[in-house]
């Protein structure tokens, strides 16, 4: 007989939701971050990028486990809430390992506090990181605050699972997105490596 | 409750399965769920006798702690942590118990 063991979780609803929600924090400890002679980052020996130009400022995510979780934040001229905002999140939203599936599940909580409604502009297939992808670009508009964000999300795959990349431009209403700013996640994106496997593919 | 789902594959690797519990009643559970597309199992239980059982109702609250608890298949619990899952945490210890699982 098979053995079966039973893991029992007990939950709070509100307490659940609210952990869901990812916030981005300036780090305030060291981070395991070196560069390479090469101008590439090497991140927890695990991971390698090139980092984008030095007005960016690095961002960690906490979730409260040791995820690698972590983006860059530059603050755009105009504004308030002129901002753009990228990172690389190895757990994005939503469970599936379907780029096309998890698509969907992520967009169901994609700046859920925001409370706007996505527009899809474009989805293609995208190589990245030695694979294939997905490359969603959106925008969501908030009539009422006079806000409007444009994002582009990538979805890539590391061993069975699905991680992400993501960008976020946030302008005024009536404002002009910095296209030069995707062009600097492109290039963060399109350099990424990984090092070496992950926890989840050496169990 | 999405980690555990990104996580099932691995439980099902160790021979485990995993059961959420709250006081939330079953109707609420299941929009929540639907929303989160959670597929394991989830129990209402409003009258928080599982809870209690497992010491993660605290007195005069109408919640649960959120506590995550192992049972192998003797019914021993193996596992406890209070607070937010960690998951690379309990994918370790689950690990562990099913190679022991050939020398029950």
């Amino acid at each position: 007989m098979k053995r079966k063991s039973l893991l029992i979780l007990s939950l709070f609803f509100a307490t659940v939701w609210l952990s869901g929600c990812a916030t981005f924090e300036t780090e305030k400890k060291a981070v395991p971050y070196r560069l390479t002679q090469q101008g590439t980052v090497i991140w927890e020996d695990e991971l390698e990028f090139v980092p984008p130009p030095p007005d960016w400022k690095l961002l960690r995510v906490e979730t409260g486990e040791n995820d690698i979780n972590f983006g860059f934040v530059r603050p755009d001229p105009g504004d308030f809430p002129s901002l753009t905002t990228f990172a690389y999140d190895e757990e994005p939203f939503g469970c599936s390992t379907r780029f096309e599936d998890r698509e969907k599940e992520f967009f169901k909580r994609f700046l859920f506090n925001a409370i706007l409604h996505f527009q899809i502009l474009e989805k293609k297939k995208v190589q990245v990181v030695g694979g294939e992808g997905l490359a969603v670009t959106v925008e969501g508009k908030d009539p009422v605050k006079k806000e409007k964000v444009r994002g582009k999300v990538i979805f890539a795959k590391r061993g069975d699972r699905v991680v992400g990349f993501y960008i976020t431009q946030w302008r005024s209403l009536d404002g002009t997105y910095d296209p030069a700013a995707f062009d600097i996640f492109d290039k963060f994106v399109s350099s990424f490596k990984f090092l070496k496997k992950s926890f989840y593919e050496t169990l | 409750m999405e980690g555990h789902q990104r996580n099932l594959y691995l439980y099902e690797r160790f021979n485990a399965r995993v059961l959420g519990v709250s006081r939330d009643d079953v109707i609420t559970l299941k929009y929540w769920a639907k929303g989160l597309d959670l597929t394991f199992p989830l129990l209402s239980n409003v009258t928080s006798f599982l809870g209690v059982s497992v010491d993660a109702q605290p007195e005069g609250k109408p919640i649960f702690s959120r506590r995550t608890i192992i049972i192998d298949k003797k019914g021993v619990i193996r596992y406890v942590r209070d607070g937010s899952p960690v998951f690379k945490d309990i994918l370790l210890f689950l690990k562990k118990l099913n190679q022991e699982g050939g020398k029950p």
